[in-house]
């Protein structure tokens, strides 16, 4: 994020100036190929989109109807059907995952990559493993130890797993944008006096702060979008919007209107966060490896 | 650009101020203090489950009839290794894991590369290209499932009309296929944005040279640009195949693992011994293979992904 | 106000074998002296102010600061200020905010930090940018910023890391000269690292040459420069560098192509106590003249050198030509005047100016045996 990010793209725009002075026809075709490859991409999310606007009788005809009177009657309905509280649910899992997350992996990150604790590497590698480790491998306990405690069907449950699942990801992002600090701002601190309490709270949180941001920024999709645990730990009380979704496939119909836009009011928050933190995105993904 | 983060066990660089000589073990915990907590609730939230589904593959219990519990050895997992259906969601699992990593991949360079050329609304571009991985996988599902896979009014058929194609039922007829299509359009794009961040890391210089040199574009491409990608390319795969591995909501949504078992992956077929038949043991036992399956082939992708680091460092 | 002293002080760095960074360093300077540290990359003179700063460990030996030992001190614990290569200031503060930290932290009264952090920009002309964050700074002003910080603290030693390196040539003369200057009007101790002699010649009050952890002098620029305790010193500081060859010995001296130079009879001396049949000779560029045709006796004391390159510097020029030593060619640089340089080619005959210019070294260990 310092010098790296900072430098690599004035010497591209440098390059590109020097190359892209005359205007080449190449580009045009380049162009062309990639409007053609994102509009087929996004395509499909436009038209579920557009298909929440639709009344039913619009949403499901051959030919597709393409224009048409928009309506908010789906939007309505859906809160009708009680949405509300999946919502609620969503937000509140992936809010208080979150929060967990980042109170837990600031601190080891700073252990592992400023004061580089015995056995760091092992420690981050370990990290790592647990998220390689199929969910499946752990839901059957995860469930049984939920009923028996009764917690089978509880929001606190549902984002200590999710705290647990995107633990590894913080970590190893946060220890990444602790990494680039400049070991030299962590001595001059020292040298002016400051504690171990001091450095953190007054030098590396307020530098970090944009890393931590962005981290939680990835967790909180990766916490809204799960499926997985959601289904198989929830079912009426604690159920999240994925769940709600899952109504759909059972009561089949061709209620393709109101599907679509209970699909967009799933999917929006997420496409909106993503879309402002493009830039985070790979690093999130990458854990942290790729700027 | 890959982070020189993770130094070289070996490089004791003098500006690296290293461990303290003598450390008492109080000043050592002391240190070691701000790492415990997350490291207690990791091990807590997933090796101790682990642990738990390792006893109980060695049961014999279902959750329909409590109090069946008794010890039966490994009669569990010959149990899985003897079952049709398992070998099938192993199969499938890797079927539909290299196919949608490979397909995803080649599209994804492909889009790396148009986008690291300058063209107009290239911002624009980028920000549609990456929908497809925001939306919830479950919602993208369902979406695909109905609006776009059904045979009378499915708009992949109406697209398809022109061509002679009519009145297809994609996720019956082609289950396979219509999943990893899906997860084709959506993992498109995280392959693309790690790829594109390679392009990105490399040095316009490295390029100019290569052009002075006289290498043609595709010569430039295949010679210097497609090295470099090479660690973003397997990181890409390696982290992709991760996922990808563990689908369930697409399958859960669109096929329920059918028709028959023709889509059932690993996930999808322990989900339905654990929660459909309340089978715990034969359960336990499948996620305790996949487990150690993983791991094996984890292990030697960690060894890729160390290396990476440890590269780039030295 | 206080004097440095490093007794018998190491750093080892773990390893296999360890890295002695920092080899039994013996060094002591004077309350309000300018000491500088000199060496090649890697010779361990970064690694030595660390250890004063508190950021490296003192595996052996001792370190006081104004008579206190220091050794195993934090950073915070040892009044003393750091000036960092990067200059490490803090991103997310002001440059007021930068200056006053340590101040802040050490619970001085807001409004004598303003006080100080004022006089301070003053001294160094940054009151205008004070409300800046570094981003927003040149690298010549980042630079004073640091220094700014270094002072506001009023510590008994400042420490400096390369300080300049980062700077273009142009500033580097410049800031060179202020803080030298500022170091004098303050009076304040300070230890100087850089690998540019340059600098260390022109502004430490002395300068410590160390090479592979090992302090090989510690003298006035001066001292340093006339009496190279030995062939690596002698080699290191000076530019272009000092000819240094090993030579045969005769009776009376060193044998170069045909010609003997006279070395000095306790010279001699030493080498015969020694038995050597060879001594690395040295001499500066500017100890060396042309000899003219027509100077008859001199023309006799002087040997032949093939010119290989002129470097035309306006007043003077250097000419590097080869010249036989034994049965092998050896390279020589000679300062002539700029008006009249050989031409490329040319044989030219070359002579020692004054023979108390002359440096002998002992063949292996390097240390120097002419007085």
């Amino acid at each position: 994020m310092t010098t790296m990010v900072a430098t690599a793209p004035a010497e591209r725009a440098a390059a590109t100036r020097r190359r892209g002075a005359r205007f080449r026809p190449g580009n045009i075709g380049v162009g062309i190929a990639a409007w053609v490859a994102a509009l087929a991409f996004f395509f499909p999310v436009l038209w579920m989109f557009l298909t929440g606007f639709k009344q039913e009788s619009q949403a499901s005809t051959d030919p597709p109807t393409i224009f048409f009177t928009p309506t908010l009657d789906q939007f309505r309905s859906i809160f009708a059907r009680d949405f509300a509280p999946y919502l609620i649910n969503s937000l509140t899992a992936s809010v208080m995952s979150t929060i967990f997350v980042i109170m837990l992996a600031t601190p080891a990150a700073y252990a592992l990559s400023v004061a580089k604790v015995g056995r760091w590497r092992d420690a981050l590698f370990f990290f790592l493993s647990t998220r390689m480790m199929p969910a499946v491998a752990s839901i059957l306990p995860l469930y049984i130890l939920a009923t028996n405690i009764g917690m089978l069907d509880n929001i606190t449950m549902l984002s200590l797993v999710y705290t647990a699942m995107n633990l590894p990801i913080a970590v190893w992002m946060i220890r990444s944008f602790l990494a680039e600090l400049p070991r030299e701002v962590l001595e001059a601190a020292r040298i002016d006096g400051a504690s171990l309490g001091t450095e953190m709270r007054r030098i590396i949180l307020p530098m970090i702060a944009p890393g931590l941001a962005a981290t939680a920024l990835i967790c909180m999709i990766f916490a809204w979008n799960e499926f997985f645990f959601a289904v198989s730990l929830t079912s009426t009380r604690a159920a999240t919007v994925p769940v709600f979704l899952v109504g759909f496939i059972t009561s089949e119909g061709l209620f393709w209107a109101r599907l679509s836009a209970a699909s967009t009011m799933a999917a929006l928050p997420v496409i909106l966060a993503g879309w402002v933190a493009q830039k985070w995105l790979v690093r999130g993904l990458s854990l942290g490896a790729v700027k | 650009m890959l982070t020189p983060s993770l130094p070289a066990p070996t490089a004791t660089k003098p500006r690296q101020p290293p461990a303290p000589r003598t450390l008492t073990a109080g000043e050592r915990w002391r240190l070691r203090a701000p790492l415990l907590p997350a490291l207690v609730f990791a091990i807590a939230l997933t090796q101790v489950p682990f642990l738990l589904t390792l006893y109980y593959s060695v049961q014999s219990q279902n959750l329909l009839r409590p109090g069946s519990k008794e010890f039966v050895g490994l009669a569990n997992y010959g149990k899985v290794f003897t079952d049709e259906l398992f070998r099938n969601a192993v199969f499938n699992t890797v079927t539909l894991t290299a196919s949608t990593v490979i397909l995803s991949m080649l599209l994804g360079i492909g889009l790396a590369v148009l986008l690291d050329k300058k063209f107009l609304g290239r911002s624009v571009v980028r920000t549609l290209l990456i929908t497809p991985f925001l939306v919830m996988p479950a919602a993208a599902a369902l979406l695909w499932k109905t609006s776009m896979f059904n045979p009378v009014f499915g708009l992949v058929n109406w697209m398809l009309s022109p061509f002679g194609v009519d009145n297809v039922d994609w996720a019956s007829r082609y289950p396979m296929p219509a999943i990893v299509g899906v997860l084709v359009w959506q993992w498109t794009p995280f392959m693309m944005l790690i790829v594109l961040a390679g392009l990105q890391s490399q040095s316009p210089e490295v390029l100019e040279a290569a052009k002075v040199d006289g290498a043609n574009a595709w010569q430039t491409f295949r010679r210097v640009t497609l090295p470099h990608l090479r660690q973003f390319i397997e990181l890409a795969i390696l982290l992709g195949s991760i996922f990808i591995v563990q689908t369930f909501d697409a399958i859960f949504m669109i096929t329920q693992g059918g028709p028959g078992q023709a889509t059932t992956n690993l996930p999808y077929f322990i989900y339905q011994q654990a929660f459909r038949a309340f089978d715990v043991g034969e359960a336990a036992a499948a996620g305790v293979i996949v487990v150690v399956a993983t791991i094996t082939i984890a292990m030697v992708a960690l060894r890729v992904i160390s290396n990476l680091f440890t590269e780039e460092s030295a | 106000m206080a004097e440095v002293a490093y007794v018998n002080a190491s750093r080892v760095f773990p390893g296999n074998p360890p890295v002695r960074a920092v080899d039994n360093l013996e060094l002591a300077v004077a309350d309000g002296e300018f000491l500088v540290l000199v060496g090649p990359s890697g010779s361990g003179k970064s690694t030595a102010l660390r250890m004063l700063a508190g950021l490296e460990d003192v595996d052996e030996g001792t370190i006081s600061i104004g008579g206190r030992d220091v050794t195993n001190v934090p950073p915070k614990g040892r009044d003393i200020a750091m000036v960092f290569q990067s200059y490490a200031l803090y991103p997310h503060m002001t440059v007021a905010e930068n200056m006053g930290f340590a101040l802040k932290l050490r619970g001085v009264p807001r409004t004598r930090i303003k006080e100080k952090v004022g006089e301070a920009a003053r001294m160094l002309d940054l009151e205008k940018f004070l409300d800046r964050k570094p981003k927003a700074l040149s690298g010549g002003q980042r630079q004073r910023v640091a220094m700014g910080r270094a002072i506001v603290r009023e510590p008994s030693v400042f420490l400096m890391d390369e300080p300049l390196s980062n700077l273009d040539a142009k500033l580097r003369v410049e800031t060179r000269a202020n803080i030298a200057a500022l170091q004098q009007r303050l009076g304040t101790t300070t230890i100087y690292v850089t690998h540019d002699q340059v600098e260390a010649m022109t502004m430490g009050h002395r300068v410590a040459v160390l090479k592979d952890g090992v302090l090989q002098q510690c003298a006035s620029p001066r001292e340093l420069y006339e009496r190279p305790a030995n062939a690596f010193v002698a080699g290191f500081i000076g530019s272009p560098a000092m000819n240094l060859k090993t030579v045969p010995l005769t009776g009376e001296g060193a044998q170069l192509d045909g010609v003997v130079v006279p070395l000095p009879r306790e010279v001699l001396d030493a080498v015969a106590a020694e038995r050597l049949t060879e001594i690395t000779f040295g001499v500066r560029p500017e100890s060396l003249r042309l000899v003219g045709a027509d100077e008859g006796d001199a023309v006799g004391r002087a040997f032949e050198l093939t010119v290989e390159l002129v470097e035309e510097l306006g007043a003077d020029a250097y000419v590097y030509g080869s010249a036989r030593v034994g049965d092998r060619p050896e390279r020589f640089i000679v300062r002539v005047d700029g008006r009249t340089p050989p031409a490329f080619g040319q044989r030219v005959r070359v002579a020692v100016r004054d023979l108390d210019e002359v440096h002998v070294f002992h063949p292996e260990t390097g240390e120097r045996l002419s007085g």
